[in-house]
């Protein structure tokens, strides 16, 4: 930490500061500020703060906000350091370190304000990055060679903010990513404040991101074929309601599709931590198998009716896939899918997976290839075929949404309305 | 007797017509569907679908509002029928 933090407020302060400043004049190379006018900021030369610090030991190499080093470089500037207190703009550091380089090796009077000063407390450890970001060549004059990364002294390290970021994929894809070389991307980016090197070791690290990437996508593909097989295996999954709550959960929350969507766009926003959406996805996944929706149990439950009188009556569809040929020892699907889908390797997958194949998983009964394409977010026969085989099977099932139900006699009048006389209408 | 047997199919109907709803199918789709699947008459489906509906009108309008956006969403995407 700088041994000037202590360095308190304006005007009321100065003498404080005064003395503080004085017992810092050995950073200050004996120059003394006049604090008169209560400007302190701008006649510190931050160069001169650092001069005392050795280059290689003291200061590591910070990555910093540009808004924390903008403060830096603003106290040179005139007048200014009000704006910059809050925050600070890169344009308005440019401004002002243009304007500094008239006074860097001057006090001219001016307060320090507190806020900077505090700010500059906590992060006075970083190197100076600021400078050479905004093409800074003016602090010549300091003995303090480590601002000038443009003289090839020491590696400065570059703030990539998202515009910057965003210029540079521009330059890539405008030359090719694979053809994109280092000093043609600086020229079409046009930021002189910029090396070669730093282009050139972004680019390396954009270059394996996107392969990363790549390589998750083909992962996704895989992922959904098999998921597809599983989807086949599990074979209705014991004939759990909660199969089709699961798929309901998947398949009518809306919310799932559209992070897909982004996930998938290639390094928007690479690079920055609060964008990284490996993280959203376990989120997002943790969240889909609990239930949005106010699952079935007690509201409408109905008794179960008394068996009909005509057996035939649950079982007089052949072709309706009822499975009984699941073993009581299935597993219920969805609650193995849904504790893996957090775990695979490639976080981004799992959610793609089901948008999928979602509708065919746990609801294809035995001996039904989940073969369906699935492309679409559409519910495939066989899982509708499933479901619908399900209810007829166990008709003291709750129901799924818990709808209210008519009145069995406005239902009847209303068929015979129709022509429909009697129900179960007698057909075999 | 014949009550009993008509309102526990008269249930099965509309358990079916959820599990429809569930797939965000139409009224068209669903009689369709259980038809084909479950032998049962189209009239019947939608006579039950619209006795549900007139019992659960902000549900069926949420539903079919739902519907649209979505269809609206996938308009370029879905290449099945989407009604």
């Amino acid at each position: 930490m700088l041994a000037v933090s202590p360095l308190r407020n304006t005007a009321a302060a100065k003498d404080e500061s005064q003395e503080q400043m004085e017992s810092y004049s050995s950073i200050f190379n004996g120059e003394f500020p006049d604090f008169s006018d209560g400007n302190l900021l701008e006649s510190i030369d931050f160069d001169d703060l650092f001069v005392s610090i050795d280059d290689e030991q003291v200061l590591p190499n910070l990555e910093m906000d540009p808004e924390i080093l903008a403060e830096f470089s603003v106290s040179g500037s005139g007048g200014e350091e009000s704006d910059v207190n809050t925050s600070v703009s890169n344009e308005k550091v440019e401004d002002n370190i243009h304007d500094r380089k008239d006074e860097e090796d001057r006090f001219s009077g001016s307060g320090l304000d507190s806020k900077i000063l505090s700010e500059r407390d906590e992060s006075v450890v970083v190197n100076p990055v600021l400078p050479d970001k905004y093409g800074e060549k003016g602090r010549k004059s300091s003995a303090h060679a480590k601002n000038n990364s443009n003289q090839g002294r020491k590696k400065v390290k570059v703030d990539w903010t998202p515009e910057l970021h965003r210029r540079f994929v521009q330059a890539v894809e405008q030359l090719g990513v694979d053809k994109a070389v280092p000093s043609r991307i600086l020229e079409l980016m046009g930021i002189d404040c910029l090396t070669r090197h730093n282009i050139a070791s972004h680019l390396q690290k954009y270059r394996s991101h996107r392969k990363h990437l790549q390589a998750r996508e083909a992962e996704a593909a895989n992922w959904s074929q098999r998921r597809q097989m599983y989807g086949a295996a599990a074979a209705g999954g014991g004939g759990k309601r909660d199969i089709s709550a699961w798929h309901a959960l998947t398949m009518g929350f809306p919310p799932i599709t559209r992070p897909m969507h982004h996930h998938f766009r290639p390094l928007h926003v690479w690079g920055h931590p609060s964008m990284d959406q490996s993280h959203m996805w376990p989120k997002h996944l943790a969240h889909s198998p609990s239930p949005p929706r106010p699952l079935p149990p007690p509201p409408t439950w109905h008794p179960p009716p008394p068996p009909p009188p005509d057996p035939s009556y649950w079982h007089h569809h052949p072709h309706v896939r009822v499975p009984n040929g699941i073993t009581p020892g299935t597993p219920c699907f969805p609650q193995p899918l849904a504790t893996r889908f957090p775990a695979p390797p490639v976080p981004g997958i799992p959610p793609y997976a089901m948008y999928k194949v979602d509708p065919g998983i746990g609801l294809q009964t035995a001996g039904h290839p989940g073969h369906s394409p699935l492309v679409d977010f559409q519910p495939s026969k066989e899982s509708v075929d499933a479901v619908i085989g399900d209810v007829l099977s166990k008709p003291w099932l709750p129901l799924p949404l818990g709808l209210k139900a008519p009145a069995t006699d406005s239902v009847l009048v209303e068929l015979q309305k129709q022509g429909v006389p009697k129900i179960p209408p007698s057909f075999a | 007797m014949g009550d009993d047997s008509s309102a526990s199919y008269i249930h099965m109907v509309h358990h079916l017509i959820e599990e429809c709803i569930i797939f965000n199918m139409s009224k068209e789709e669903c009689m369709e569907a259980l038809s084909k699947h479950a032998n049962i008459k189209p009239v019947i489906t939608s006579t039950v679908w619209k006795e549900l509906e007139k019992e659960n009108k902000e549900f069926f309008e949420a539903y079919e509002k739902r519907r649209e956006e979505k269809a609206v969403q996938e308009g370029d995407k879905s290449t099945g029928s989407k009604t």
